[in-house]
């Protein structure tokens, strides 16, 4: 059955740095939610996956004054290349048509059996958003862990690239529940993501960037909030917030001069 | 021992030193296999490749081979279109080398792919805005072309000549080869191009992005044009290696100095064009990502010297030894300048690959280093094990220099 | 057929057409896309009728609401309850890699077990239940035939006051030991603090909703320090001075709340005894010791900032200072947490909003009466070997350091059987190894663990538990939380393997030893243990057994509502219990001051009557010296008796051992008696974690100091032995302070855990903390070797 999507959507989500304590909730939610295959040396830090992956950063000043920012990283779910076009880098690289960007909702969606595992989107994307299965999944005989395994999600096969989908399992769950009531539309929280809803300081907003009720369309119309290396022009869908200077800063390149035009924000 | 088999009226080493002279090669081939078969049942784990380094030494390889091999479709757009009787002489040479490079490249890419399998996807499932769907493309074809180049070669072999089907074939094939010929040289362009593309296209990725013409950018135009030039410089020195093997002239001067001058002038024009990318990028590209040209060359290896590396000792460098008819004409000069544009050329490909992905694209990132694991020395290496026993066994079977005899009459 | 150029393209186009008319490549093709799509080993999460159960994560004592989303009868992914008031939708890593401790076969007992091979081998062999539980019985009904009840020992991890913590209580009461030990947790510090100030044991909480300046004494730069409006870094262990500091500023400049202190407090100014004898005040003690500048050089703070700190706070509308180390798994500081809680009496913050709550216990039915018999009047007779609760301890209830140096000092056993309920001793106490060498000692071990950790491999005896996904068990009012709660979980799952309930085993065991003790056990499963007690809930009259969390009770109720409880009987309530897991009072009940402090003056106690009372009577038998000197106090004076800062003895020689090594809790390792789910291992950093090593941090400038850059390895060295780890230069470290995470360094598990890192409690040298006893886990000395 082919279904028809109310069009128009643009999913997206804001991070409150100023609010996340860094505690990882967020990566763990989604490899549990998504079937992330777990090894048993996760601290390889180029081959591990994680989605959602959390990067630390500090101010770099010196003890007492150190400051310190989490900065959780899932998909960006791009909307261009940076070059205009309307298609995120990784997508217009793909060989094998096997990520794709839906205009209908704006996610970014990866289809494990048809990668080839290349891996030239991950080249091509400049967030590290990209996992490469290194190797098959774990669940070694004996264990039993393949039985906490979602049936929403299939686990990855050896050699192909996955990443962060917005849970869109999620929107297919909150999709069949509103079309079984005869509904077209969704409430804002039927269709949030694992690691929104896992994440204990609240710090992250789901929903859709195109209806200006969702929480998160307001929030990203604040002063402090922005986007990770935003003149890339890759126009990712995720955002954050962060009235400190220097974690605003942190999340692009400036040339000499050009902050301190956007740093009088917090005065 | 083999006699019947060699080309006539030449001289070829016994039969037991063109066995000993494979062991080494075969050598290779062997520790590839190893590497091939673990590669293929134990997956990519096998190799030092990464998240961060997603392409690695086998696609610098791949890139390599595809650059120096350029000289079989140049030599043949040059012989068969242009019309320069004289590349008849080193053409077959060429052809074999070319499909050595693409023949080997292709084989790399295979293993290189995490689901070696499903490889044939790109064409099922092709997105064609994905310049490595071009390349793909490109190269599947224009290896199909070099392998029907490459029939009347085999067919030239003394017995199979005798079959008389087989040299009509040959023939037949040999006359339509102006056709081949075409379709390679279009082909190869836009694989050539396509594969400067790929990194050009990174426009997420200020290292390697480049502006462009309509959908190319710039890299496209530069990877061709360094193909091309260099092509030549390696058909060069493959056969000055065969000739210092065998020592024996095997293709007259004129044909070398044509390649020479035409890799010389193709060369400067590649300078010219890739000073003037170089400082497009350094003054365009790079502040557009809010960053300083120095900014990419502060971490781990990989310095300025890069810069200086490839576009003055080995690009600037050899170009003028090219440009100066005495220089060129005299052997030593020449094969330092053909290694030089050689090495420069890989040195260009090593840094669209392995540089672009060590620079982190997130302010907050760190840089990563890699360095390949034995299984990916032993997959190259069987690249180049590979080459030198197909060329060596062309040489040695086929009529692959037509001057061979004439240049070297046999004296008893 | 002639073989000329027509042909040959005919031939070449035909052939290529003609394969393609061929029904095999596209068959081949396809046969390919779906192999290649359908490896045999890549796992097929069955597809089936999704269910959601709501339940309370047990894994650490927040007690946090938690669903399950199931698939048939597998469960398949924990999510944070919306209708749950601990926490709003979200949990913990620990908790949402819940699922993969249940099903984990490798790290799990599936069945009773008793050992085979020689101990800590890991040899069992499978027995029943009736057996596993007839062994055990009789070798307690051993123990007391032969009058030495006391010989039985527990050490028990469950949370306080729980209803499984009870029943052990109540199982040894019965029996007649009194060496029942508990874990120590910061609950115990708390609950003394509050003791001797308030006069109630209960646990503390702020209310940090309606508080809007909110001072951390923290110990480092931990994750959520970092959202605290002030951190304040003193060296550690010497924030007692800090918080003494800032008391000092607020009384010089008059910036305290006069009303409350000289309404409900004693002991603030100077004054005299009945007896004539004059005491000095708080208010006197603070000002001659603890000037900015002596408080500054104590804790290595700039005086300046001390000062200003101090304005800061008392100049908040509603300030409140709180204290703990890292996530409360441990003890802390008795002393320090009196002085941090003085800070908070003097702005007048007790008990009113935004301050630190004086909470009642839940008014859950207590159990009844156990009629003891006479060898267990005899046992309970019989000196506990941590001495807690006796004359030099007296307000502490367990002091399991005291417990491992009883039975290591001691030439005979003193324990001849061990019971472990929830607990991995060998591997969470702070004590240098002791654990394990104490262990060594004792005949027989039993186990309770539903995991095979450390203490459980040493064991001789296995009890397993179900995994609290498999269970009922309640949680008495989590710490912290400001309003009464009880929770209840329900099994998520059925139980998977052949474990049982450790309260239905309790009471299958006091049936089997038989006589007074079955009686004591009346019931027929733990269940009813838990519907008796909270039959007081009800009786109670009022709370709620539901919560919605887009309308709080609390939110209705600010805005007039009423908040009529929904349940007409005690069966329906307990039927609503079982369902939601919650009973609980949406608010706080602020008490006047008047009746709140059940302390021996009725007020608020800087000068803890108390510890007066206490500190006489050990002196009676010797004399002062030797009396401060056995409860480990080194203060003079009345300031025994008031909050004040101790300098830390050390054991060690400091020119030895000039670095101070500081453990601490990750959010994201579990480093209590629960195993760390693999999960939990991704959101690690390479500098947490690299390969099977763990790293320490340290400043960038004692780094510089041992030549170490980052990533380097070092042996960190104390006097109780010595581990490997990598070095993690990070700004944020205080100078000359090691900083080693707690959770690493398992010798038990699967490849997920074991091996990896090092544990600092195998190098702590745990001193004593000053009156409570409890062991100051968190300065050892060390050295530094670089490797
Ligand atoms: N069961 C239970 N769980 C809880 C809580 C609870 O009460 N009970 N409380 C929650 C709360 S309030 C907290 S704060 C978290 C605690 O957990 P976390 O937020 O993780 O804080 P910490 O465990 O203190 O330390 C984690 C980080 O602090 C750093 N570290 C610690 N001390 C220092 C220092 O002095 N200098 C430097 N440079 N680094 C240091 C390390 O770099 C490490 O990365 O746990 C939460 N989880
Ligand atoms: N010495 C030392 N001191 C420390 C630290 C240390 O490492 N060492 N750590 C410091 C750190 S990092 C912290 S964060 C603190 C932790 O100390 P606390 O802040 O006391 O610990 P939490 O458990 O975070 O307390 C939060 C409270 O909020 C309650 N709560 C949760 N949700 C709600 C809600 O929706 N409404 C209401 N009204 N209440 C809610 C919780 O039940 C809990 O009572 O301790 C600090 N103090
Ligand atoms: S769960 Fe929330 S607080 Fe924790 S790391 Fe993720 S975003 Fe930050
Ligand atoms: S973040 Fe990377 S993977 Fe995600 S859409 Fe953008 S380019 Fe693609
Ligand atoms: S690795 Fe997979 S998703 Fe990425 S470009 Fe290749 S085929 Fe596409
Ligand atoms: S949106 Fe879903 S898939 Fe993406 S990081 Fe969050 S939980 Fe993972
Ligand atoms: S481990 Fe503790 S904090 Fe985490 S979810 Fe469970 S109860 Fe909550
Ligand atoms: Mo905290």
């Amino acid at each position: 059955m082919k279904e028809k999507h109310v069009p128009g959507k643009r999913y997206g989500m804001i991070i409150d740095l100023d609010k996340c304590t860094g505690c990882g909730t967020c990566t763990i939610a989604c490899a549990a939610e998504n079937n992330v295959s777990v090894r048993s040396d996760e601290s390889d830090k180029e081959r591990s996956i994680t989605w959602m992956e959390l990067f630390k950063i500090t101010n770099g000043k010196e003890f007492p004054h150190t400051e310190v920012c989490y900065f959780p990283r899932p998909c960006m779910h791009c909307e261009e290349d940076g070059r205009g076009h309307h298609q995120p880098s990784c997508v217009s690289v793909c060989v094998a048509t096997a990520t794709k960007l839906d205009h209908n909702t704006g996610i970014v969606s990866q289809v494990y059996t048809r990668c080839i595992g290349c891996r030239y989107c991950q080249a091509a994307c400049p967030y590290k958003a990209r996992y490469f299965n290194w190797w098959d999944a774990y669940f070694p005989k004996g264990k039993g862990l393949e039985r906490y395994l979602s049936p929403e999600v299939s686990p990855r096969m050896r050699g192909v690239v996955e990443k962060c989908t917005f849970c869109h399992h999620r929107l297919m769950r909150a999709k069949n529940l509103a079309y079984a009531e005869e509904r077209r539309e969704l409430e804002e929280d039927e269709y949030i993501t694992a690691c929104a809803e896992a994440c204990p300081a609240q710090a992250i907003t789901f929903g859709d960037l195109n209806n200006p009720k969702h929480r998160v369309s307001q929030l990203i119309k604040s002063p402090y909030a922005f986007r990770l290396l935003e003149r890339l022009n890759t126009k990712p869908k995720v955002y954050y917030l962060s009235n400190k200077d220097w974690v605003r800063k942190l999340a692009d390149n400036y040339l000499p001069g050009e902050f301190e035009k956007i740093m009088k924000l917090s005065g | 021992m083999d006699s019947p088999l060699l080309p006539e009226g030449v001289k070829r080493c016994s039969t037991k030193a063109f066995f000993l002279w494979t062991l080494p090669w075969l050598g290779l081939l062997a520790w590839g296999g190893l590497s091939a078969f673990l590669c293929l049942w134990k997956g990519l784990n096998q190799t030092n490749m990464s998240n961060i380094f997603a392409f690695a030494l086998w696609i610098v390889f791949d890139l390599a081979v595809i650059a120096l091999g350029a000289g079989a479709f140049f030599t043949g757009f040059l012989t068969y279109i242009i019309g320069k009787k004289e590349l008849k002489n080193v053409i077959n040479a060429a052809v074999i080398i070319g499909f050595i490079c693409y023949s080997g490249a292709i084989a790399m890419l295979g293993i290189d792919i995490g689901q070696p399998i499903r490889g044939w996807f790109i064409f099922w499932h092709a997105n064609i805005h994905s310049m490595l769907v071009e390349v793909s493309f490109c190269i599947t074809c224009y290896l199909m072309v070099l392998a029907i180049e490459f029939v009347p070669i085999i067919l030239g072999n003394r017995q199979l000549s005798k079959i008389r089907e087989l040299n009509i074939f040959g023939h037949n094939l040999h006359e339509t080869m102006a056709v081949f010929a075409a379709t390679g040289t279009f082909l190869s362009f836009f694989h050539q191009g396509s594969l400067g593309g790929m990194f050009g296209v990174l426009y997420a990725r200020p290292f390697a992005a480049r502006d462009g013409f309509f959908i190319w950018p710039w890299t496209f135009f530069l990877f061709i044009l360094s193909a091309i030039a260099a092509g030549p410089c390696f058909t060069i020195l493959c056969t000055k290696l065969t000739e210092k093997l065998s020592r024996k002239k095997l293709v007259p001067d004129n044909a070398i100095q044509l390649l020479a001058k035409i890799s010389a002038f193709l060369l400067s024009l590649y300078m010219v064009l890739k000073i003037a990318d170089t400082l497009g990028w350094i003054y365009g590209v790079v502040p557009r990502a809010g960053l300083k040209f120095i900014d990419f060359y502060q971490e781990g290896p990989y310095g300025v010297w890069l810069v200086v590396c490839e576009i003055i000792i080995f690009g600037i460098a050899p170009a003028i030894i090219l440009l100066v008819p005495k220089a060129r004409q005299h052997d030593g000069w020449l094969i330092a300048a053909c290694l030089m544009t050689c090495m420069g050329i890989v040195l260009n490909r090593f840094v669209f690959i392995v540089v672009t992905l060590a620079i982190p694209v997130m302010p907050f990132d760190r840089f990563w280093g890699y360095l390949p694991t034995w299984q990916e020395w032993g997959i190259a290496m069987a690249v180049i094990g590979y080459g030198f026993l197909l060329f060596s066994a062309a040489y040695r079977y086929l009529p692959l220099f037509p001057k061979e005899r004439e240049l070297n009459p046999v004296t008893e | 057929m002639e073989l000329n150029r027509r042909n040959f393209i005919k031939f070449v186009v035909g052939g290529a057409a003609g394969i393609q008319m061929t029904p095999l490549p596209w068959k081949l093709t396809d046969d390919i896309a779906i192999w290649t799509q359908n490896w045999p080993w890549v796992p097929v999460p069955p597809v089936g009728e999704f269910t959601h159960v709501k339940s309370i994560c047990n894994l650490c004592p927040g007690g946090c609401g938690i669903e399950v989303r199931k698939v048939d009868k597998r469960a398949v992914k924990i999510e944070g309850r919306t209708d749950y008031p601990v926490n709003p939708g979200g949990i913990c890593p620990l908790g949402m890699g819940g699922l993969q401790l249940l099903y984990n076969e490798s790290i799990r007992f599936t069945r009773p077990m008793k050992r085979v091979g020689p101990r800590g081998s890991g040899k069992f062999m499978d027995i029943t239940w009736e057996e596993a539980l007839n062994i055990l019985a009789a070798r307690i009904s051993t123990l007391r035939k032969n009058g030495s009840p006391e010989a039985l020992a527990a050490v028990d991890g469950n949370p306080i006051r729980s209803t499984m913590s009870l029943l052990i209580e109540r199982l040894f009461k019965a029996i007649g030991s009194p060496n029942y030990v508990r874990i120590p947790t910061i609950e115990d510090t708390f609950g003394m603090a509050s003791l001797l100030m308030q006069g109630t044991d209960g646990p503390m909480a702020c209310d940090l909703e309606n508080a809007d300046y909110i001072l951390s004494f923290g110990s480092g730069l931990s994750n959520t320090a970092s959202k605290a409006d002030q951190w304040v870094a003193a060296k550690p262990g010497t924030e007692a001075a800090l918080a003494l500091g800032l008391c000092h500023v607020i009384i010089k400049e008059g910036l305290y709340d006069t009303r409350f202190v000289n309404d409900h407090c004693f002991g603030f100014n100077d004054w005299s005894s009945a007896n004539g004898k004059d005491h000095i005040g708080f208010k006197t003690m603070v000002l001659d010791s603890y000037s900015p500048d002596k408080a500054g050089q104590i804790t290595g703070l700039a005086p300046g900032d001390i000062v200003s700190l101090a304005k800061e706070f008392a100049g908040a509308k509603a300030p409140v200072a709180i204290c703990g180390k890292g996530k409360g798994a441990l003890n802390g500081s008795l002393y320090e947490f009196m002085a941090v809680n003085s800070l908070n009496a003097l702005v007048g913050n007790i008990n009113r909003p935004g301050g630190v709550l004086v909470r009642d216990p839940l008014p859950l039915n207590p159990l009844p009466e156990v009629e003891l018999d006479e060898i267990a009047l005899q046992g309970l007779e019989k000196p506990r070997l941590d001495l807690a609760g006796s004359m030099k301890h007296p307000f502490t209830h367990s002091l399991i350091n005291n417990f491992t140096k009883a039975i290591i000092d001691s030439s005979r056993s003193l324990v001849d059987t061990l019971l472990v309920f929830s607990a991995n001793p060998v591997h969470t106490i702070p004590d240098g190894g002791s654990f394990r060498k104490a262990l060594k000692k004792i005949p027989f071990i039993v186990s309770f663990s539903p995991f095979q950790d450390e203490t459980a491999y040493m064991a001789d005896l296995i009890l397993p538990d179900h995994t609290y996904l498999e269970k009922t068990e309640d949680f008495i009012w989590p710490a912290g939380l400001q309003y009464p709660l009880y929770g209840l979980s329900q099994p998520v799952v059925e139980p998977i393997y052949n474990t049982k309930n450790t309260g239905d085993v309790i009471l299958d065991l006091a049936k089997r030893i038989g006589a007074s003790i079955g009686s004591a056990f009346p019931w027929s499963r733990f269940e009813e243990v838990l519907k008796e007690r909270v039959k007081g809930l009800f009786d109670s009259a009022g709370g709620l057994v539901d919560h919605d969390g887009s309308t709080p009770a609390w939110q209705r109720q600010k805005e007039g509502g009423e908040l009529n409880p929904d349940y007409k009987s005690f069966e329906e309530m307990w039927k609503k219990i079982k369902s939601t897991g919650l009973w609980y009072r949406p608010v706080h009940t602020y008490k006047t001051r008047e009746v709140l402090f059940k302390t021996p003056t009725g007020k608020f106690e800087f000068f803890s009557s108390k510890i007066e009372l206490a500190v006489n009577a050990l002196s009676e038998k010797g004399s002062l010296d030797t009396a401060l000197c056995d409860m480990a106090i080194s203060g003079k004076g009345d300031e025994v008796f008031m909050p004040h800062y101790e300098t830390t003895k050390y054991d060690a020689d400091r020119s030895v051992y000039p670095l101070l090594m500081m453990p601490y809790e990750m959010i994201n390792l579990a480093s209590g008696w629960v195993p760390t789910p693999p999960f939990l291992n991704k959101s690690l950093f390479d500098t947490q974690l690299r390969g099977d090593e763990s790293f320490f941090e340290i400043n960038p400038g004692t780094a510089a100091d041992y030549n170490l850059k980052q990533g380097d390895r070092a042996i960190i060295k104390s006097p109780e032995g010595k581990v490997r780890a990598r070095a993690n230069l990070s700004e944020g470290a205080m100078p000359d302070i090691i900083y080693m995470p707690l959770g690493f360094g398992h010798t038990a598990y699967d490849e997920f855990l074991q091996g990896k890192g090092v544990n600092p409690n195998d190098i702590v040298c745990a001193g004593k903390d000053p009156l409570s006893g409890l062991p100051v886990w968190w300065n050892t000395p060390v050295r530094l070797i670089k490797l």
